[in-house]
């Protein structure tokens, strides 16, 4: 009665590990330590698929970064320290001219420059004219999702190694350099290679002047780069990137922990970060540029119309307590829009506390205040939230830290296009933002300014505060070309919103990244905007 | 017999039809604007609008549903509204990679699970009965998703015998095989303990059948009155239900795709969800649909060659 089936059993099994592992091992990456090291990097981002490679639309992580590593602009951010510039593909950092009232910026190219070859387009010198085709590119609405940034700049190629970039009205360096930067309208893309593959073309089919040259998409699965060999820093280390889209942070943990994968995008969360500090084989970057969270107060919305009301609601909030939701080492509490750590124009905890305007967290007084509004058994608002966590928990604490002085939140979870939709059409009475901008103009105008109050205003943004207060102070700003007087106007801008509560600041998180140890940048780490470590021709894998 | 097959062709039509309207039916309730989320959180009211007229979202519902089906006619499955990429080649790139992983996952269950059931029910109320039932009660119990993560940790990460994520290379046969068996194992081992179950309990009727008893009588060895007489007759109701388990393991190769980051439509299929490119969506969900209706048919038409009765009862 009694069957040996014991083989049988483990056939299958047995088959398809044997198999294995004869043939497997995970794949090794690493070459010889000296001279070139070769290696494909792996890297694994949180994004599902490819948004935009075009960089004049492209806004997301997982875009931003594979671009970097793709393009030029004239001027670059030094790699990983997102505070200092030099000179990309300029020779050098231009000074300013008068020429009457408008301002003229001349930029003079490297030699030597290659765009990559693509199909149909061999190799080619890159000149004037591919910089100021790129520039009137990314100053056209229907060709940019940046063209404001570039309202009344002209481009003039002078000569095949010489550009001119005029100005309407005059700017510092501190707000021209990052337009002419490699952070989005800046990266300059190769004219033939954009006018062959039209703008369809570029959103899956990247080809500028960087350290890596596109190879393959395979959709919702990765892009391959290689190595350009005739990029003009010199041929990079690596042999190649291969950039793979992995939304599931479990997956991309353990393809980092199981050999998989060299980088992995993690997550601004303390655990996580000393999770994979645990492991022997991954080091974990914290660092910046940090996305801000602010709280908007829409002043149209009873009773949010009250600055005492607003000013409670401040005081009822604890920086300390959303901070507590990352872990301090990911974060940094802010005390102004823009943020001081990464950029002039921030206000300081110690400049607000002098001021009397860090708000420290007073419930007493939130609740002596409301009373005095008249509102003393407190009051109920509806809002929506976005579905992702980084919104969704910060939402969530204001709401457990609001209910303590009497303010009842009722939220509505919806998914993160709808919430911008919405808190676009000016329902929400308050709004929490998660944002980067390279410089405090950008924030203030963006945020700040009547022009781009939600729905009335002229160009409508991300006012959502309906604020009016300090048009003329960014505008001062803007024109001021001296660095110290246009840093002291935008410190006076945020003064003036602390005073009036238009937004309360509460702090910033920082990108991490786990790498295996054998990963070496080829830089220190301080703050990117391209939002990752920089990858670039000196990012080497080491054998451990 | 031709009647039938030719009815039960015709049947699927309207089931196609119907599965094409809930797909574009679900697809366009989904919350959020598909030309916001191509955009991105920075373009202008004036760029949205204008993607919104250039993928036709402003035409009225009918039109659009009208125009869905027209495509698909034409074989034209669109191209994502996120970045213009060709949706049919998107799926010709990552169909093969869950083929490979269902018909891998297929031919584990299998191989294992009727074996193992076949043991069970030699081995009726004895230790290795007991062992198998309570193992294939568990197999049923554990989630693929989570089999997955832990054999990863185990043979991926610990062991690193295995790669613990990816697809691999198709064209290279050992690359794309190290890269298969653990998710083939993942969603075979499930489908193990179901067919387990079933071997079990047909080979335990079957093993009472007069016939077998007269085998046995007639002095035939064990091993082939089990394996020549009892097993044949058990099998056909594991044959049977074959096709449904592709099917099964076509749904729950979506969550084994994602954890172990392997291309396939089921990854398609959610990244296209979490980027709201509705359009590749709707094709993959409709690729989906295509691949149900034709195994269900492929197994009605089955039924009817092996089984006469079905064709009478369907009205041939």
């Amino acid at each position: 009665m009694k069957v040996r089936l014991a083989p049988m059993l483990a056939l299958s099994m047995a088959t398809l590990l044997v198999i294995g592992a004869c043939t497997s091992a995970a794949p090794t990456n690493t070459g010889p330590q000296t001279g070139r090291t070769g290696g494909i990097l792996r890297f694994g981002q949180s994004a599902a698929d490819v948004g935009t490679l075009d960089p004049h639309f492209a806004s997301g992580t997982q875009d931003r970064s594979l671009i970097d590593m793709v393009f030029n602009a004239l001027i670059r951010f030094k790699p990983g320290d997102g505070t200092q510039f030099e000179p990309d593909l300029a020779a050098s950092l231009p000074e300013p001219k008068s020429e009457g009232a408008k301002q003229a910026w001349t930029f003079t190219l490297r030699k030597g420059v290659m765009c990559q070859p693509t199909d149909g387009v061999p190799a080619y010198e890159l000149t004037s004219d591919d910089v100021v085709y790129s520039l009137q590119k990314s100053a056209d609405k229907n060709r940019s999702a940046y063209a404001g940034e570039y309202t009344g700049m002209t481009f003039e190629a002078i000569d095949p190694s010489t550009v001119k970039v005029t100005l309407g009205s005059p700017l510092s360096k501190a707000l021209l350099y990052p337009k002419l930067a490699n952070y989005s309208g800046g990266y300059i893309v190769c004219r033939k290679a954009a006018e062959k593959l039209g703008a369809d073309g570029l959103k899956t089919h990247p080809v500028g002047t960087g350290p890596f040259t596109f190879k393959r998409y395979s959709p919702k699965e990765k892009v391959e780069l290689v190595a350009n060999e005739a990029y003009f820093r010199g041929k990079p280390q690596l042999d190649g990137v291969e950039f793979l889209y992995m939304p599931d942070l479990t997956s991309r943990e353990l393809g980092l922990l199981g050999g998989q994968l060299d980088v992995a995008n993690g997550t601004a969360d303390i655990a996580w970060v000393e999770k994979m500090e645990r492991n022997a084989d991954a080091k974990v970057d914290v660092f910046g540029v940090g996305e801000v969270v602010s709280i908007h107060f829409n002043s149209r919305i009873p009773p949010l119309d009250k600055l005492p009301v607003r000013q409670a609601i401040a005081y009822a909030l604890d920086r300390a307590e959303f901070q507590s939701l990352t872990g301090a080492r990911v974060s940094e509490q802010v005390f102004s829009p823009v943020p001081a750590q990464f950029m002039p124009g921030g206000l300081t905890q110690q400049e607000t506390a002098a001021k009397g305007l860090d708000y420290k967290s007073d419930r007493d007084k939130a609740k002596k205040l409301l009373a005095d509004a008249g509102l003393a058994n407190g009051f109920t608002l509806n809002m929506v939230t976005s579905e992702l966590p980084s919104y969704r928990v910060v939402y969530e604490s204001m709401q457990a830290q609001l209910a303590k002085v009497g303010i009842k939140i009722d939220l509505k979870v919806v998914d993160h296009t709808s919430m911008h939709s919405t808190i676009r059409l000016d329902t929400n009475p308050i709004v929490v933002y998660v944002a980067f901008r390279p410089n405090a103009d950008v924030y203030l105008s963006q945020f700040f300014h009547s022009d781009a109050i939600v729905v009335t205003g002229k160009k409508p943004n991300t006012n959502f505060s309906h604020y009016a207060s300090i048009d003329s102070l960014i505008d001062q700003a803007r024109s001021e070309p001296d660095t110290a007087k246009q840093t002291a106007l935008w410190k006076d801008a945020q003064t003036k919103i602390l005073q009036d509560m238009a937004a309360y600041p509460v702090m910033f998180t920082n990108l991490v990244y786990a790498r295996r140890k054998g990963v070496d940048y080829g830089h220190e780490l301080k703050s990117v905007l391209a939002l990752y470590p920089g990858i670039d021709e000196t990012t080497r894998l080491m054998k451990k | 017999m031709i009647r039938y097959v030719a009815q039960r062709v015709l049947l699927t039509i309207p089931v196609f039809l119907s599965v094409l309207t809930i797909v574009f039916i679900v697809v366009r309730v989904l919350p959020g604007d598909p030309a916001t989320a191509a955009l991105g959180d920075y373009a202008s009211k004036e760029a949205v609008d204008a993607l919104r007229e250039r993928l036709r979202l402003n035409d009225p519902l009918p039109v659009q549903y009208l125009r869905f089906l027209a495509d698909l006619l034409r074989g034209d499955l669109g191209t994502s509204m996120i970045n213009s990429a060709p949706i049919g080649d998107q799926i010709a790139h990552n169909l093969p990679y869950t083929l490979e992983l269902t018909l891998a996952a297929l031919l584990v269950g299998v191989t294992l699970g009727i074996p193992v059931g076949v043991y069970m029910a030699t081995r009726h109320n004895e230790l290795p009965d007991y062992i198998g039932r309570v193992g294939s009660l568990v197999g049923l119990s554990v989630p693929a998703f989570y089999l997955g993560i832990l054999l990863i940790l185990l043979v991926g990460v610990q062991l690193k015998w295995l790669p613990a994520i990816g697809g691999g290379d198709l064209t290279d046969a050992g690359d794309s095989l190290t890269h298969l068996i653990l998710p083939a194992l993942t969603l075979g081992l499930v489908m193990t303990a179901s067919v387990a179950r079933l071997a079990r309990s047909a080979m335990l009727n079957v093993l009472t059948q007069d016939y077998v008893r007269t085998a046995r009588a007639k002095g035939i060895r064990e091993r082939s009155v089990i394996s020549r007489h009892a097993l044949r007759s058990a099998l056909i109701p594991i044959v049977a239900l074959t096709g449904i388990w592709g099917v099964a393991l076509i749904g729950d190769s979506v969550t084994t795709e994602l954890v172990f980051s392997r291309p396939g439509l089921g990854k398609l299929m959610v990244g296209a969800m979490l980027q709201r490119d509705y359009t590749t969506l709707q094709s993959t969900m409709v690729i989906y649909a295509l691949f149900v209706v034709g195994i269900n048919l492929v197994t009605d038409l089955a039924y009817g060659f092996v089984d006469p009765r079905v064709r009478t009862k369907g009205g041939g």
